[in-house]
């Protein structure tokens, strides 16, 4: 229960530093309570992101139990404001390593610019600069080539097969009654359907 | 069905708007843990994660967790308000907060991924302290980018300190379950059709392994075809923008849409009118009160053109029976200047001529009959302008009006698959990349490929798949020749249950084949992959890892160049597949 002392001492400051926090690295603290937040238990676990300012408050002593009482504050905050429940959604899962950081959005070098992960086309920059060789499968060499057959024509209204396209809108159609419906429309519609087919052209 | 105004049958059908209940935390069932802990197969796919046990009990040989791979968090809230799959009943209001850890068919975020493992875990009723003692076995995209399995095995090993993990491609999964059950030869050899939400692919197995080399992806699936679907509607329909959505068209293409055998054929059947009237789908929406004009619309311009006819009506007629009264007065007082004349009194007569401005007894005479003439006119005109209506407005029916006929959209949706033209894209379609991809194969490798033609993935599920395919391939193979197409007995779930029986039939140890121990990531690397039946092929090119955060830890995965020669040794000494990953060997 000598955890349970601390709160009362300590509930001012994360009022204010629970709604202030943000920071997404952890200093080098965390790492050295580690082994003993590994005994600590999961209470400390999993708020690994937060843990930044309100570690550096509390004194050396009281650090390895310092986790562990934010990590119960928090709770106390937020099942002061909502119900019990809220409690057991704000702790961490007790499998995880806590202190894990993906190495993937940034490092130490990227600092604070790199916090967003890399999409696809980033990622597959990169893959390309790899030595690979000639007969290698990669995610982009197996892209389907572009097709070989002429496209067949469709109605842009009905998907039947079209034999005409009407000069002012660029819309296929297939009868009479199409092509009156497609003289009637609003241009927004027109051009979603030429969207939709990316025909709509890009010169002015 | 029902009856339409005409008296012909007709289908009206409503939308189900499935809301979607949470997950139980389950309690972790003993025989997962004793004797040894039992594998957690996750099959982790772009629209749908399925998660559960790999093992012999009876009731625990479905994935226990079924949920859509989205995380929703709105943007003032903490990191642990993040709600995931079935933690969200109704996707359509949070769907711009709506966020996935994929990109197309890889995953790329790894906060997100690490929010659903967190998920699958705390629901499977792991509690384990610092670490998930059990063997993970999870899918990975076909040819998967190594820096991506590179943070799927750091995420593994290093957050969960899982003991093994084990690669695997969905669809090849789904190929060995199928062949297990109809206990086919091995080793297999036949080529895999798997259609997902992002891509489809093309994947030849020879010999029981994944020729890499010679797959292909189309860019086309079950995404592509939903919002292809929404987007046709809503250009029909644009007074019901709102009602059309992404989950509502998803329903669409599973329960109303169907693959053409011969899509010509079938379009020439849709132009028929009493087909038409009877194949048509027509979607009720929930009545909104919504008249026609929110904007302007057709109804709305006739409605205001009636009122203005007839406020205009209103006018004249009231201007006419004033006129009638002017003309009226005029008459009647020219016709008392005329009875003056008549009894005499002519000085009367002629002055009151001077007061009209006239000159003689006969203008005055033409005058009243011209006036005369007008009245009685106009008196005629007043009669028939009460007697007759303004034209009576058109019939509205506010029924059909909430309807949304879904017609030709049923089969040219499930048609982008097989014409990518459709929606733009000029890739080849997936008949004409099977046919290219056979192309580079021997004739008698083509015969073994096509003798197991395997259809799987969720975008396979569509009506007539089946037959499509078949005829699509005996038009592209020669005259009389052989081959057999099978549709997997669980096109979705079929991934899961191939990943299960692989667990259970190679359990993880410290050299396994198709396992990757904690040693194997800290010495090779996290994107190093052991290939089984069901994975893809691995090619050692060391990948530079970022720098991790904190300097203090001992990062055993640093980027080196040096240990490259003695990857590819280890490699090409494990693997014993027959392909054409010899070349790796002569550098």
């Amino acid at each position: 229960m000598a955890s349970q002392l601390p709160i009362t001492v300590k509930s001012p400051p994360p009022a204010a530093s629970v709604a202030a926090f943000r920071p997404k690295k952890r200093p080098g603290s965390p790492a050295a309570s580690g082994g003993q937040q590994a005994a600590g238990g999961s209470t400390g676990s999993g708020i690994k992101k937060r843990k930044g300012p309100l570690v550096a408050t509390p004194s050396t002593q009281i650090q390895a139990t310092a986790n562990e009482t934010t990590a119960e504050v928090k709770a106390v905050g937020s099942a002061d404001g909502g119900p019990v429940s809220s409690e057991s959604t704000a702790k961490p899962p007790p499998f995880k390593d806590h202190t894990f950081m993906h190495s993937g959005i940034g490092g130490a070098a990227a600092g604070k610019k790199n916090r967003t992960w890399k999409n696809l086309k980033q990622i597959l920059a990169l893959e390309r600069t790899l030595p690979w060789k000639q007969n290698d499968a990669n995610y982009y060499n197996i892209d389907s080539p572009p097709s070989l057959k002429p496209a067949k024509k469709y109605s842009d209204i009905s998907g039947l097969p079209a034999n005409y396209t009407d000069p002012q809108t660029k819309l296929r159609f297939a009868s009479s009654e199409e092509f009156s419906y497609i003289r009637l429309l609003p241009t927004d519609v027109v051009t979603g359907y030429l969207t939709l087919r990316k025909a709509t052209c890009v010169v002015p | 069905k029902f009856k339409n105004a005409s008296g012909q049958v007709c289908q009206i059908f409503s939308f189900k708007d499935i809301k979607a209940t949470p997950d139980p935390l389950y309690e972790l069932p003993g025989q997962c843990l004793t004797p040894s802990p039992a594998p957690i197969v996750i099959d982790n796919g772009s629209f749908q994660t399925r998660a559960g046990w790999a093992t012999s009990a009876a009731e625990l040989h479905t994935p226990r967790l079924l949920f859509r791979s989205v995380a929703a968090r709105s943007r003032g809230a903490a990191r642990s308000e993040t709600q995931i799959g079935n933690d969200i009943p109704n996707l359509e209001p949070l769907r711009w907060l709506l966020k996935s850890q994929f990109d197309r068919n890889v995953v790329v975020n790894f906060e997100i991924q690490e929010l659903m493992f967190d998920y699958v875990f705390t629901h499977l009723g792991v509690t384990s302290e610092g670490c998930v003692d059990h063997s993970i076995v999870v899918t990975e995209a076909p040819c998967n980018p190594l820096h991506c399995r590179q943070m799927m095995s750091e995420l593994l090993f290093e957050c969960y300190r899982v003991p093994h993990v084990s690669y695997g491609v969905d669809g090849l999964y789904s190929f060995y379950h199928n062949n297990n059950q109809r206990n086919l030869q091995l080793p297999q050899t036949g080529i895999v059709l798997s259609s997902g939400y992002h891509c489809s692919h093309i994947l030849p197995v020879i010999n029981g392994r994944f020729d890499a080399v010679n797959c292909k992806r189309v860019n086309v699936a079950g995404s592509q075809a939903a919002t292809y679907l929404q987007r046709l509607l809503q250009l029909k329909y644009p007074g019901h923008l709102a009602a059309i959505t992404l989950s509502r068209m998803e329903e669409l293409l599973h329960d109303h849409s169907y693959s053409a055998v011969d899509y010509h054929g079938e379009l020439e059947k849709w132009r028929c009118p009493e087909f038409y009237e009877r194949e048509v789908h027509r979607m009720q929406l929930p009545f909104s009160g919504k008249v026609p004009g929110g904007c302007v619309s057709v109804e709305e311009r006739q409605e205001r053109r009636t009122q203005q006819l007839r406020r205009l009506q209103e006018i004249n007629s009231r201007r006419r029976e004033e006129k009638l009264q002017q003309d009226q007065e005029r008459l009647d007082r020219l016709m008392a200047v005329q009875e003056l004349l008549e009894d005499g009194l002519l000085d009367q007569f002629h002055k009151s001529l001077v007061e009209l401005n006239m000159d003689s007894a006969e203008e005055l005479q033409s005058y009243i009959n011209k006036l005369q003439i007008a009245v009685d006119q106009s008196r005629q005109k007043l009669l028939q302008s009460d007697g007759g209506e303004g034209k009576a407005e058109p019939a509205f029916n506010m029924a059909e009006y909430h309807q949304l006929f879904v017609g030709t959209e049923r089969l040219r949706c499930p048609e982008i698959l097989f014409q990518p033209s459709l929606i733009g894209e000029d890739q080849m379609g997936l008949m004409e990349t099977l046919q290219y991809v056979l192309a580079r194969y021997t004739p008698e490798q083509q015969e073994a490929l096509v003798s197991n033609v395997f259809l799987t993935g969720g975008n396979m599920q569509y009506p007539g798949m089946k037959e499509r395919v078949e005829r699509e391939l005996l038009a592209m193979r020669p005259f009389q020749s052989h081959f057999k197409v099978t549709m997997a007995t669980q096109p979705a779930l079929d991934a899961w249950f191939g990943a299960r029986d692989w667990a259970l039939e190679h359990p993880a140890a410290g050299e396994a084949e198709g396992w990757i121990s904690r040693q194997d990531y800290e010495e090779k690397g996290g994107e190093y992959l052991s290939e089984h039946c069901s994975s893809n092929a691995f090619v050692p090119l060391k990948v530079a890892k970022p720098a991790p955060a904190r300097p203090a830890e001992p990062s055993a995965t640093s980027q080196t160049s040096a240990g490259a020669p003695a990857d590819i040794a280890m490699v090409t000494s494990a693997s014993a597949y027959v392909s054409t990953n010899a070349t790796m060997v002569t550098t």
